[in-house]
């Protein structure tokens, strides 16, 4: 292993991806852009908006409970109406002009409470779940007045952190991980392949540089940017830089604030890890492509289950148990979870399940570029 | 060895520069390099010509290591092959250009430079000398027209002054002027002592090697200088002369 020729290699490597705007912006903007966009949407989203109509099919009993309801929902902010029929309910909904329907029906028997059905559009599951959580708390509401009993208020406290209103900090750290790994493979991959495609591997394979130096050289060139980028990722992710109005520019703040209870320090070497494992990986699927489309078309093979199966979108622990092997392959799930336990629960390196996702990382790093060092000249000893 | 010493008795003192015994290549049921045995001496140039599709690109990466042989083995000063230290006394122009080109000019021979081992200023700026590109230094390859190119791939491949030089069809797609000065530079890198064998299918080449060797189907069918083909031929044609020797596998030893 020359030095020499490492650093030749490593710089090569960093004039090419320096003069490549194209890259840069993929590396460094497009996930500043996207982060930026997640956490306003998970942030910023609307309560659900409840407008109701009462259908009373139950008399005058109907009358006083729906009327009694029609309070508690309006205290909400709903805007409450009634029509006479369900039919005309259900054209309303349809319409989504109203977004819920209440129907009371005098219970079967004499002297048993009203039956009550919900109707909405069904369009939208987690929005209807909303709709019919509204109408729940109202006939709370609206019995716990009847009766003039109190409702005992829950108090919410957690073993890791404080009980926070942001979505972002859970989701954060997966984010951050998926780009590192996401973008440094897809930079890493068509760069390797145009090397073998462009003739310039064989040539380099005909001075005295070894494979062990390639892999080393692009691991260190990519790992660089890998690094810058990460650092950018987790300064706009964790700062908050609070910017005063200056003339017609109204007062902001540019970051996202993403509270973390963990050292910084120790969440990017968690990622670098990742990221150095995605330039083996890189190097390796290279192989069997072709065309640099074909890099891109190992996407929904090796990245679209690890997005799946790693904690980014669905919490591992509610994914079917059939599927939880699985997990335990993903390179990508010991840095969302690592980062988690750096994150929310403000793990140090003495916390075991950190060490487990370090060692991991960096097995499936070393192992990564042990088959990637073979695929370069796999006809020559 | 008694042809060879007929032909050129200065040569038999000195070790052969490039050896091959045996050497065959097979590719499934494709045989495409074919028990290849010759010797050649240092300081010459050698012409190894055939159509395309014969060997000569396969021939050339055995002798260089880049791929191992089903059988035989090749030599380089003295060295069997593959040998990574022995690459860096080894040039290797391949058939494509095989340049960076998201890389400067100047960037892409030091690059090459310390991928052979050599460091600085003074070797870029000779190899770029030699091809006629040291004002264009500074030019991004990518805007490069062909022929520059392909002079930088040569540069890259000369950067270390290797005693030993491969060049694959180096004068593809280079215009008329341009072939010629190609030529003079390696006239004048083997009258310094270098050894160089150049694949070419273009016949009108021959006769600037100082020996020819004829490929077809992986197989030598003929060696000698343009002067001495002709005359065995009984044409004036190397053409024809490639026609009537493709046959011909005794002229080899």
């Amino acid at each position: 292993m020359s030095r020499r020729r490492v650093v030749a290699l490593f710089r090569r490597v960093v004039s090419e991806i320096r003069r490549d705007r194209p890259s840069l912006a993929l590396l460094f903007i497009a996930p500043i852009v996207i982060t930026g966009l997640v956490t306003f949407i998970l942030r910023e989203s609307q309560a659900p908006q409840v407008t109701a109509v009462v259908v009373n099919l139950a008399g005058p009993r109907g009358q006083a409970v729906g009327d009694a309801l029609g309070a508690a929902l309006r205290t909400g902010g709903a805007t409450v109406t009634d029509v006479a029929d369900e039919g005309a309910a259900r054209a309303s909904i349809a319409d989504t002009s109203v977004s819920v329907g209440i129907v009371l029906r005098a219970g079967a028997a004499t002297g048993s409470p009203l039956d009550i059905t919900v109707i909405t559009n069904g369009l939208d599951p987690s929005g209807d779940a909303g709709q019919v959580a509204a109408v729940q708390r109202s006939v709370l509401a609206a019995v716990t007045s009847a009766s003039g009993t109190a409702i005992p208020a829950i108090d919410h406290t957690t073993v890791y952190g404080t009980p926070t209103d942001d979505p972002v900090t859970n989701f954060a750290p997966a984010i951050v991980a998926f780009f590192a790994y996401f973008f440094v493979y897809i930079l890493t991959g068509v760069s390797f392949l145009r090397e073998r495609t462009g003739g310039t591997l064989e040539r380099l394979m005909a001075t005295p540089v070894t494979r062990g130096e390639v892999v080393l050289g692009y691991t260190l060139g990519f790992g660089l940017f890998a690094t810058i980028q990460v650092a950018v990722l987790m300064l706009w992710a964790l700062g908050s830089l609070h910017i005063g109005a200056l003339g017609p520019l109204p007062a902001f703040s540019i970051g996202l604030g993403i509270a973390a209870n963990g050292s910084p320090i120790l969440a990017f070497v968690v990622v670098v890890l990742l990221a150095v494992g995605a330039v083996s990986l890189g190097i390796f699927l290279s192989t069997f492509a072709r065309t640099e489309l074909q890099v891109i078309q190992f996407i929904p093979i090796v990245l679209a289950p690890q997005f799946l199966l790693s904690g980014v979108l669905f919490p591992v622990s509610s994914l079917p148990s059939i599927l939880k092997p699985l997990v335990a392959i993903m390179p990508l799930n010991y840095a969302v979870d690592g980062l988690r336990q750096v994150f929310v629960r403000g793990a140090d390196l003495g916390v075991p399940a950190l060490q487990l996702d370090l060692v991991v990382l960096g097995i499936v790093a070393a192992f990564f570029a042990t088959i990637a060092a073979f695929t370069i000249r796999r006809d020559v000893v | 060895m008694a042809l060879l010493a007929q032909m050129d008795p200065d040569d038999v003192e000195s070790p052969p520069a490039i050896r091959a015994h045996g050497l065959v290549k097979t590719f499934g049921a494709l045989r495409a390099v074919d028990d290849v045995t010759f010797d050649l001496a240092p300081g010459r140039i050698y012409g190894l010509l055939g159509p395309n599709g014969s060997g000569k690109t396969t021939l050339i990466r055995l002798l260089t290591g880049l791929t191992l042989p089903t059988s035989g083995w090749a030599e380089v000063l003295g060295t069997r092959m593959p040998s990574r230290p022995n690459l860096g006394r080894i040039g290797y122009m391949t058939q494509s250009d095989g340049v960076y080109a998201a890389l400067t000019v100047a960037e892409n021979v030091r690059f090459f430079g310390a991928a052979y081992g050599v460091e600085g200023d003074e070797p870029v700026g000779h190899a770029l000398e030699i091809v006629d590109l040291a004002d264009r230094r500074s030019s991004i390859v990518g805007t490069l027209s062909g022929g520059q190119r392909r002079r930088l791939s040569l540069a890259c491949a000369l950067v270390h002054r290797p005693p030993v030089l491969f060049l694959d069809e180096p004068t593809v797609g280079v215009d008329p002027l341009l072939r010629v000065q190609f030529w003079a530079h390696f006239r004048a890198l083997s009258d310094g002592g270098t050894t160089i064998v150049v694949s070419s299918h273009v016949m009108d080449e021959a006769d600037r090697c100082d020996e020819l060797l004829f490929v077809r189907s992986g197989k030598i069918t003929a060696r000698g200088t343009g002067q001495e083909i002709r005359v065995r031929a009984g044409t004036a044609d190397l053409e024809q002369a490639f026609l009537r020797l493709g046959g011909n596998v005794e002229v080899t030893r």
